[in-house]
């Protein structure tokens, strides 16, 4: 008869009174643990639907194992047509479509053309969730899955329920109450995965979006770093910023420490071989050209950058401490060599000491040179009323371009302190020489790393 | 033939030698009537590097500052086309000879050559 009034008929036509109560306990149930939690309220609404529909089916499908039913309402796969014939249900389930027609006629119609699910709960669900107002096409396409999957159970099992009443009923009764334990634990746990999914995209776009828009500002920066680069490679460098000449130093300088280490093993081994002075002399020139070479790239890094090379940042700290004027104190270097140099014979010793003594002299001088010009800075910038900053600016600016010629001057003195000492030793004292050299300034090199990594616990003096 | 100085027979052609008010030959006339000659610009601090230099080895050289000299400029002009366009002031001249800028000066001064130069012009005494 009225296949259709199965929900009807299983309420009014069930046995047992606590199957009745089940029946309506457990939508009461399912209902309330879908709509307690009140996150659910406020989730976007894929998920959400789904979770209800797939409970809605469930629920339909023990509903007409019970009823012993044969409801062809499962070959589309359309529960929900069913649904709305059960008005003791509380909330949406109860809802009747409002612009379907009665479930009556519904029923009448149940092979026909009904609403899909999807729009069902979609009527359904409306005045419950302010929010999930529409389902993705996905979430549909999964509950018409999940539908048409439990329809064909719930088929299969009406199919056989019909055979076996009261069986079907006792066992549909026990089974029910797992399936529903189950069916609960698996609908909360969908639900959740839901919503940790939604979560997780939402936070990876919102991840997207800020890293496009440091990508942006990224962009940005380096257009107008390198639009400063080409203006700092002919002007005076700004604060804080690399020039490109002194960059350009710097790669150089880092090159020729690696040809420093080569020579000193040519002169090493040299030495050690006990090669002849003619083949000596061939390595200790080399050498020297080596400097000659260093000194030419300072040329042109002073022309480029010349507070590149005056402040020192281009060397280590520990070479820092004995700066002077963007470079070695040629002094310091003969001091540093006389003791070692020996056995010296007198004219060479006297030419040792002549040569320390007029570098010491030309050092002196350059300083005096240098302290004069920064007086003259300062006369120029300092004091009295601005009456053109501009002209003021000016002058001092033009003094300030002194400073290249006093860093050349000192490269000069250094290079001829270098060739002065090739001319007073011989060829091996000279090769021995140069060797030292290059080994003190590598272990300062060595000793501002260390220092650079040193445990400081160990090396703080305490308060 | 105007030849004060012998040394600088070679340095100037004969043309200019007839020329008493030409630059070059103030410029040499000046350098020979001392032993250190220094051609200076008051605001060049190289200068004063200079000049602390020889005063600094008890040498006491005369200057002669370009930039307080009337026709100063043309001297200027005259040392630079002399030693080519890179040069610049300071110009020494020892012995009336000329040595050249600050980097021929502390060169000479380090290998050697600068101190018998000044004992050769009278400008230091051992």
């Amino acid at each position: 008869m009225a296949n259709h009034r199965v929900g009807e008929t299983g309420l009014t036509d069930s046995g047992p009174s606590s199957n009745h109560h089940h029946h309506h306990n457990i939508p009461y149930a399912v209902l309330h643990g879908m709509n307690v939690p009140p996150s659910f309220m406020h989730q976007e609404g894929s998920a959400f639907d789904f979770g209800e529909l797939e409970e809605a089916i469930v629920l339909q499908g023990v509903k007409i194992r019970n009823d012993e039913a044969k409801p062809p309402l499962f070959t589309a796969g359309r529960p929900a047509a069913t649904l709305e014939m059960f008005p003791s249900w509380p909330m949406r389930f109860q809802q009747t479509p409002r612009g379907s027609s009665k479930s009556g006629e519904e029923s009448t119609d149940s092979g026909s053309g009904v609403n899909t699910i999807s729009s069902k709960t979609e009527n359904q669900v409306e005045p419950e969730s302010p929010i999930s107002k529409k389902t993705s096409s996905l979430d549909q396409q999964q509950q018409v899955e999940m539908a048409s999957d439990i329809s064909r159970t719930g088929t299969s099992q009406n199919q056989s329920a019909a055979a076996k009443t009261p069986q079907e009923k006792r066992r549909g009764s026990t089974s029910e109450k797992q399936l529903d334990a189950k069916t609960l634990r698996r609908l909360a746990q969908n639900r959740e995965a839901a919503r940790k999914s939604r979560l997780r995209k939402k936070a990876y776009v919102q991840q997207l979006e800020s890293s496009r828009i440091k990508l942006t500002q990224l962009e940005q920066d380096l257009q107008r770093a390198r639009s400063q680069g080409f203006f700092l490679g002919g002007c005076a460098g700004t604060v804080g910023t690399i020039s490109s000449g002194a960059a350009i130093f710097d790669m150089e300088y880092s090159r020729w420490l690696e040809d420093d280490q080569r020579h000193m093993s040519e002169l090493r081994t040299g030495l050690n071989a006990h090669l002849s002075d003619s083949d000596l002399r061939i390595i200790v020139d080399s050498y020297i050209s080596h400097y000659d070479e260093i000194f030419r790239l300072k040329v042109a890094a002073a022309k480029a950058d010349v507070f590149h090379l005056i402040t020192g940042i281009w060397t280590t700290p520990a070479e820092r401490c004995f700066l002077w004027m963007g470079g070695f104190r040629p002094s310091d270097l003969i001091k540093m060599l006389i003791s070692q140099l020996d056995p010296l014979t007198e004219q060479q010793v006297m030419g040792i000491y002549s040569l320390q003594h007029s570098s010491q002299q030309a050092e002196e001088a350059l300083t005096q040179g240098l302290e004069q010009l920064q007086q003259s800075l300062t006369d120029t910038i300092a004091g009295g009323p601005v009456i053109d900053g501009m002209q003021q600016m000016a002058v001092a600016l033009g003094k300030l371009a002194n400073l290249e010629g006093f860093v050349r001057q000192a490269d000069n003195l250094r290079q001829q302190t270098l060739h002065q000492l090739s001319r007073i030793l011989t060829v091996r004292q000279a090769a021995r020489c140069f060797l030292m050299i290059g080994e003190y300034y590598g272990r300062l090199r060595a000793l501002s790393s260390l220092w650079a990594s040193r445990p400081r616990d160990l090396y703080d003096v305490g308060a | 033939m105007y030849c004060e100085g012998d040394s600088w027979g070679c340095y100037l052609p004969m043309s200019l030698r007839s020329m008493g008010s030409d630059p070059m030959e103030r410029v040499v006339k000046l350098a020979s009537e001392s032993a250190v000659v220094i051609f200076s610009v008051s605001s060049c601090c190289m200068c004063h590097a200079a000049k602390r230099l020889f005063c600094g080895m008890g040498v006491n050289p005369t200057v002669y500052e370009l930039d307080q000299d009337p026709r100063g400029k043309e001297m200027e002009m005259a040392l630079t086309t002399l030693l080519g366009n890179s040069q610049t002031v300071p110009i020494v001249f020892i012995g009336g000879k000329l040595i050249g800028a600050m980097d021929r000066v502390m060169a000479s001064h380090i290998n050697g050559s600068l101190v018998p130069l000044l004992k050769e012009a009278g400008a230091l005494w051992l």
